[in-house]
């Protein structure tokens, strides 16, 4: 097999607030003609670097120490610079991470298209009328299975889904078939199902064209499903590299090792089973409704049906699971719970009697951690407001600040910290200690992990059991990852456009899904395993068109 | 290649390092200090502190620029240096008169717009819109005229107009933190309303507020120089900038040194406060 693409010895620093950092130390690896090749690491490890030092983009900051990255015989570094960009877009490309914000709201998609296209040629000398560009760009698009080209090109960027957008991201890379394909986490701001539509048109057309494709992800399940070869990084450092089959089944080093570990299993003997509470319920929601209003003065009556002949009940110590997509209602129904949102109809009950001096039954933890604490009050301020309230003077404040940060396993000292001191996780515990300051016999959980990494994820949920049982707690979770929902709840609710289509304990829900959706979306999530692979649900292609076309758009 | 000492890097560091590298920054920062000190210490670092008063010089009067008097006199015999140094007391009074009533109040009725929403926004964002279309120049003349033209009236006709523009500014950053998370967590810990708009909002607003002020602190030096220039400024023989020039204004080109210093110091402190005001945007990060 020829080297496509050869990295050898990289070394790179980055300077600010004049010191430097050394972000890559020595790293090599190289991508053959053909080949998948999956980059592993978590926020930080570098991978995102190396992609940048490949495609030339990197910050003005950054310093290229040593080392070199040959493609095709190619010396980069030593490419003059027109020759460096007439590679951009034709030897390799890269799928951008985000299809929402990728796109100028101000242009059609088509622009976006032609812009690309039009430079592409003129760096590569090939003469091509508006015509002829439009009808290159229609064959791409249709390559990324977006049929009706001539809707897509006329579109705006906010008039098509998630989905469609990334595919059209694909088909930027693809318009002048690169050899190398280079895919930053693809799909992850998209939901399972939508992501699983895009890494299976991913692989395709790698396949079909025989293009070779550097994934970069920290989603192992991912990796499972793309890759032919693995290399992981941990601070810049590249700790781990080989075959996907070796690198999976027998993990070499102790950071992969760790990050195995970490994902959470859908099936096979490390599945945990939470024990199901029978004790009183502690909330009840009976056939709730609720109509999102326009308020407008010519739409009277008209909304928007957010949730719909909602039943729930959660007893008391329980760990509730809602799961569903974006748009399902999951968001609606926990704020109904929380007391936030009244329902259009039916009644939500939430029994119980709070704590002394405490404000409500029920606190909540945010999903991102970045814009649920206030960056400008450090963590003894953020907790002071809820021991306030509880009515504790000074030194009793102080004494539960340190009981509060000890539960939550950070050091004391944390408490004149700022937020932006803190890692994604300690953010998080810190949130955590905030709702608990307050006292709650219930707490929701809004996707309380999907913004950290696996290995961070596994600790943040460690020890949210461990509370539940030392202090009696209620959780309700609401979360789109199935998985991580499979090992940590005791019930779990999916739901489906306003509905909820299926409900039980995870084991059941798991083995035999009844509802086609649930089937779906248990068959999207990507695990590590060929064991567990196949276990999961089967789905026929005509009941994933029939709950996925809506999602996905194409 | 130098390792780099794993030493903290502190908010303030940062900070001070964005700010530093910044020269035109630093040189504002510099100029506004200058300003403050010559302002403090002006009855000690003058040649003639008594000048500002009603001192005639009949011998001395037009004076060129000499060791003596260093910008010359003016037409009743008055170092000049001595009173354009004095002349920044006004200036700065001003700043101090207008920006200490105005941005308070502007942040405070920009945050609670912006906070409660509902009818508090209606009226206020109503009002702030009705006193935007006031050109301030008009209002400071009319109620110069209406009332008496001198500084304090000046003072009250700028500051009526001014707050606005700080309630539009912190009206829209308040809007886009009334819907973060923290703001809602705050309040399901039972935090008052005072506690929100003071303690989690204010410090959200306090970068772009402080930026704003200082900027805002070269357009006040400029337009009370305006006003006193069209004699709707302090009553002589007190100093001041803006009608020292009008007042040299008649014996030009002869006489240049009588326009040219309190002109030159008028440039000066506003050049200074702007300098100053870049530098703390970029320290702030701060997007206009």
């Amino acid at each position: 097999m020829k080297r496509l693409l050869d990295v050898q010895n990289l070394n790179i620093s980055f300077s600010g607030y004049g010191r430097t950092q050394q972000v890559l130390h020595d790293i090599s690896f190289c991508v053959n003609e053909g080949e998948q090749v999956s980059l592993i690491g978590e926020t930080g490890s570098g991978k995102s670097v190396t992609a940048k030092a490949i495609l030339g983009t990197l910050p003005a900051n950054a310093t290229i120490d040593s080392g070199s990255i040959g493609f095709e015989g190619m010396d980069l570094f030593n490419l003059s610079k027109p020759d460096r960009e007439r590679l951009k877009g034709t030897a390799f490309s890269i799928i951008m991470q985000d299809p929402l914000s990728s796109f100028n709201p101000v242009f059609r998609i088509g622009t976006h298209l032609d812009d690309v296209m039009r430079h592409a040629d003129r760096r590569q000398g090939i003469p091509d009328s508006a015509k002829g560009r439009k009808s290159r760009i229609f064959e791409t698009l249709r390559k990324v299975q977006l049929s009706d080209p001539e809707r897509i090109f006329n579109a705006w960027p906010f008039e098509l889904s998630g989905g469609m957008r990334q595919r059209v991201l694909i088909a930027l890379a693809l318009l002048h078939q690169p050899q190398l394909l280079i895919a930053d986490e693809p799909g992850t701001a998209l939901d399972v199902t939508t992501q699983y539509e895009i890494l299976r048109l991913i692989k395709s057309l790698v396949v079909e064209d025989g293009l070779s494709l550097l994934m970069i992800t920290h989603n192992l399940g991912v990796v499972r499903q793309t890759a032919d070869r693995v290399l992981v990084m941990q601070h810049g450092h590249m700790v781990e590299q080989g075959p996907l089959q070796r690198v999976f089944s027998a993990p070499e080093s102790d950071y992969t090792k760790s990050l195995m570990a970490a994902v959470p299993p859908l099936y096979g003997p490390n599945v945990t089973n939470q024990p199901v509470s029978d004790k009183a319920p502690i909330i009840t929601l009976t056939d709730v409704q609720k109509i999102y209003k326009k308020r407008g003065l010519f739409t009277q009556g008209e909304g928007h049906l957010a949730v719909d002949g909602i039943n729930i009940t959660v007893n008391e110590g329980e760990i509730f699971g809602l799961a569903g997509e974006s748009g399902s209602g999951k968001t609606t129904v926990a704020r109904m719970i929380m007391d936030l949102l009244e329902p259009t109809s039916g009644t939500v009950t939430v029994s119980g009697t709070p704590s002394e001096n405490a404000l409500r039954l029920s606190q909540i933890v945010y999903q991102n951690p970045g814009t649920s604490l206030n960056p400008k009050r450090s963590v003894q301020q953020i907790l002071d407001v809820p021991l306030k309230h509880m009515g504790y003077d000074k030194p009793k404040r102080r004494a539960r600040m340190e009981e509060l940060l000890t539960l939550v396993r950070l050091p004391v000292n944390f408490l004149s910290k700022y937020p932006h001191e803190l890692s994604g996780g300690q953010k998080q515990r810190v949130a955590i200690a905030r709702a608990l300051a307050a006292e709650p016999k219930i707490i929701v959980l809004d996707e309380p992990t999907s913004a950290l990494d696996v290995s961070v994820q596994r600790t943040v949920m460690d020890l949210l059991l461990e509370l539940r049982d030392s202090l009696g707690l209620t959780y309700v979770i609401i979360s789109h990852d199935l998985s991580l929902m499979r090992n940590f709840c005791s019930r779990i609710a999916i739901m489906f456009k306003s509905r909820i289509v299926e409900a039980g304990t995870p084991e059941e829900v798991f083995r035999t899904a009844k509802h086609p959706y649930t089937r779906a979306l248990i068959s999207a999530i990507p695990v590590i395993s060929d064991a567990e692979e196949a276990q999961k649900p089967t789905v026929t292609d005509e009941e994933r068109s029939q709950f996925l076309v809506a999602n996905t758009g194409s | 290649m130098s390792q780099s000492t794993p030493k903290e890097l502190t908010a303030a560091y940062m900070s001070w390092y964005r700010f530093s590298r910044n020269h035109a920054a630093v040189i504002g920062a510099v100029i506004v200090i200058s300003v403050l000190v010559m302002t403090a210490l002006a009855p000690w670092i003058t040649p003639f502190p008594d000048h500002i008063g009603s001192v005639v010089d009949f011998r001395n009067r037009h004076a060129a620029p000499d060791a003596q008097n260093w910008f010359g006199t003016d037409k009743a015999g008055r170092d000049v240096f001595t009173r354009t140094i004095f002349g920044f007391r006004v200036s700065l009074m001003l700043v101090v008169g207008v920006l200490g009533i105005s941005v308070p109040v502007g942040a405070v009725l920009g945050m609670s717009a912006g906070y409660f929403g509902g009818w508090t926004e209606r009226i206020i964002t109503g009002l702030t819109n009705v006193m935007l279309a006031i050109p301030p120049l008009v209002m400071a003349l009319a109620i110069g005229n209406v009332l008496e033209p001198n500084l304090t009236n000046a003072m009250i006709a700028i500051t009526l107009l001014w707050w606005t523009w700080h309630a539009r500014l912190v009206y829209r950053i308040t809007v886009s933190i009334a819907s973060e998370d923290y703001i809602e967590a705050a309040r399901l810990a039972g935090a008052s309303h005072m506690h929100i708009l003071f303690r989690e909002i204010l410090p959200n607003c306090v970068a772009v507020i402080s930026v704003k002020t200082t900027l805002d602190a070269a357009f006040v030096i400029l337009f009370g120089a305006t006003l006193s220039f069209l004699g709707f400024g302090v009553k002589p023989p007190t100093p001041d900038l803006g009608s020292m020039v009008a007042d040299g204004r008649q014996f030009l080109p002869e006489k240049w040194w009588e326009v040219l210093a309190p002109g030159f110091a008028i440039f000066y402190a506003t050049l200074g406060f702007n300098l100053l005001g870049d530098g703390l945007r970029d320290m702030f990060d701060v997007e206009d």
